[in-house]
């Protein structure tokens, strides 16, 4: 079992209240909230808590991408990649990850992950995802390709790690003379390729035919069970049996001393689950981007949108794990044991939580829970 | 009265095509707009009292198929000089609306003998130089709708047409006709930069008719078509949006009979 800390890099320096005047709070809530010198101060903060996560020991650091948005700061993950990989000596760096469906330059991207798994010593896990809905606007790359972009540039990426160079690609949406990128990576034949999902079928049958790590994203436990049920089935009609490790879940987390110090500081994560996953349908799904199968398979399964939940609720359905060291060592172990995951990502920094819980929190999960979790 | 329609699936290089046909005299063919297919509305039965119309559903829209090659503006307009000379409809008029406004022009740019004369209403195709084409699949199906018109109360058509809740059916037939729009027009969104060019290629008599009140197509487009074909003219219709056939038919139908 592996233990990931995560978080958005969030900014949430601005009264909460003004996103109710916005149809959503990514892609058109007006950039003028936006402070430079604010944000400096949260990327020194938000790095040295990557920092303590390591020293207190998660076996990884997970990281993302998103764009036009206060909810996640991190707007390239091979940059904040490349910091991690010099700062962070012993921890598994995972990017989930790099856009491919945005992407107009599947070599550099191949570049650049090499690069990273170079200067990081091997440590590199490679998620690959098509981007939400709101990628494809703030991207401005046409949705009703997002899923033939992410499995082109996906096999041209593989194939620049795994084939010798150079050879010629001509695919339908990327087109190269010479593919020979002299920077390849340490991790043979290439560093393990993660995939995060909600629910498209499509994906789960994807990340199975090539053996990839599956990650359920705040999805409910009997969503993610039947995902990776799912997941198990293609793998056994392929011939071969999932293990825990082709199976991740990512799940909101706080720790405190007491229950009720937890309980109080946890509620920091209601700002995550509010504003930034409000918005009008196109934005999330513009026309073309899910499947009309995945449209209607995602729409049954999660009948209630997370920001429509109270804290109560995010926490009986296992969306965010608040508590003391004991009770949410025995949360995190239900989740395990019913999901049989081999990796819990814990998103355990929620925008307004201080830096001074936010480091309490790491320290008790290093110190107490992932030891517990691994018995 | 030459009211009745027919409704016809054809082939055209192996794609099933939908086309509703009807009417008599000499063939009238209409290209629909981004929205799909809206039928035998009051303006195509009037026009068919004088002409045979075709109304055929894009590729990819409606029940007609798209062709595994066809992803851009530019094969729509090829796959329909196909489909022109497959139905035996070259010379024929042609009206194009809106999206299909643009579809038109580009065929008659590129194929000088596919049609006789041409009329585009609130035509998409070209960049505005001053305002901006409303970005119509960032916002929901009913906000459309409602841009659509000046004034829906002015539209007699306007509860017959929007006002029921969709069938099933009716409701997959709009997603994938959205889904074909946002396939070939989404960037640059709904114009071509080489159309401007190629428009004073088109030599035949080309009418532009407008609703001054266009709120998805500035009327400066109307404008730019009008400069950019030579001889052809510009009927703006008042206190009207971007669907004047249905917004003010009888006014529509008068000025397209006038000119066709």
């Amino acid at each position: 079992m592996d233990v990931y800390y995560f978080t958005e890099f969030p900014y949430a320096e601005f009264p909460e209240s003004e996103a109710e005047k916005f149809p959503s709070m990514r892609l058109t809530f007006p950039n003028t909230y936006f402070d430079p010198n604010k944000a400096h101060d949260l990327f020194k903060r938000y790095l040295d808590e990557y920092q303590h996560a390591e020293d207190v020991g998660f076996d990884g650091l997970m990281i993302n991408e998103h764009h036009n948005t206060p909810s996640c700061m991190d707007v390239e993950v091979n940059i904040t990649g490349g910091i991690l990989a010099r700062t962070t000596s012993k921890a598994k760096i995972l990017m989930l990850g790099n856009m491919l469906p945005t992407s107009d330059n599947p070599p550099r991207l191949a570049e650049e992950i090499a690069m990273l798994d170079v200067i990081s010593g091997g440590r590199i896990v490679s998620g690959f995802v098509r981007g939400i809905g709101i990628e494809s606007w703030a991207n401005n790359t046409n949705p009703v390709y997002n899923r033939e972009r992410f499995e082109e540039c996906h096999d041209l990426i593989i194939k620049a790690w795994t084939t010798p160079g150079p050879f010629r690609w001509e695919g339908k949406h990327y087109q190269y003379r010479a593919v020979n990128p002299w920077m390849l990576p340490i991790q043979k034949p290439h560093p393990p390729v993660w995939v995060p999902g909600t629910g498209s079928p499509e994906t789960v049958e994807w990340a199975a035919k090539n053996r990839y790590t599956y990650a359920a994203f705040l999805t409910p436990l009997d969503v993610a069970q039947g995902l990776f049920a799912r997941y198990r089935e293609y793998a056994a009609a392929d011939g071969w049996e999932a293990a825990p490790d082709n199976f991740a879940f990512m799940v909101c987390c706080h720790v405190n001393d007491t229950e009720e110090k937890a309980q109080e500081a946890g509620k920091a994560f209601l700002w995550r689950m509010n504003h930034p996953l409000r918005g009008p349908r196109e934005y999330w799904s513009p026309p073309g981007y899910t499947s009309r199968a995945g449209a209607a398979a995602v729409a049954q399964r999660r009948p209630t949108p997370l920001n429509e939940l109270s804290y109560e609720e995010l926490q009986s359905r296992y969306h965010l794990v608040v508590g003391n060291p004991d009770s949410v060592t025995r949360q995190l172990r239900h989740i395990k044991d019913t999901l049989g995951v081999g990796a819990l990502l814990l998103e355990a920094q929620g925008g307004p939580l201080s830096h001074h819980d936010t480091m309490r929190s790491l320290e008790l999960m290093g110190r107490e829970v992932i030891p517990a979790l691994k018995d | 009265m030459a009211t009745a329609f027919t409704e016809e699936i054809v082939d055209v290089g192996g794609a099933k095509i939908q086309v509703l046909k009807g009417g008599s005299g000499e063939p009238l063919v209409l290209l629909h707009g981004a929205g799909g297919n809206s039928g035998w509305l009051n303006y195509v039965r009037a026009l068919s009292e004088k002409y045979t119309v075709y109304l055929p559903s894009h590729p990819g829209y409606g029940k007609s198929d798209r062709p595994e090659w066809l992803e851009t503006m530019a094969d729509l307009a090829s796959f329909y000089t196909w489909f022109l000379e497959e139905q035996g409809l070259e010379g024929a008029r042609a009206i194009g609306f809106s999206m299909g406004g643009w579809l038109a022009s580009e065929i008659a740019a590129n194929c000088r003998h596919a049609f006789s004369k041409l009329m585009l209403v609130d035509a998409a195709g070209i960049q505005p130089k001053e305002g901006e084409i409303a970005d119509i699949f960032i916002i929901s199906p009913a906000q459309v709708t409602e841009l659509l018109f000046h004034d829906p109360k002015q539209a007699p058509e306007y509860e017959s047409i929007y006002g029921g809740e969709p069938t099933p059916e009716q409701t997959d037939i709009a997603e994938r006709n959205r889904e074909m729009s946002v396939r070939i027009c989404w960037k640059p969104y709904m114009y071509d930069p080489r159309l401007l060019g190629l428009l004073a290629r088109v030599s035949i008599p080309t009418r532009i008719v407008w609703g001054g009140n266009d709120r998805l197509i500035p009327l400066e487009c109307g404008q730019m078509f009008n400069k950019a074909i030579p001889g052809s003219d510009l009927v703006v219709i008042d206190n009207c949006g971007h669907v004047p056939q249905v917004e003010k038919t009888e006014e529509f139908v008068k000025i397209a009979l006038d000119f066709l």
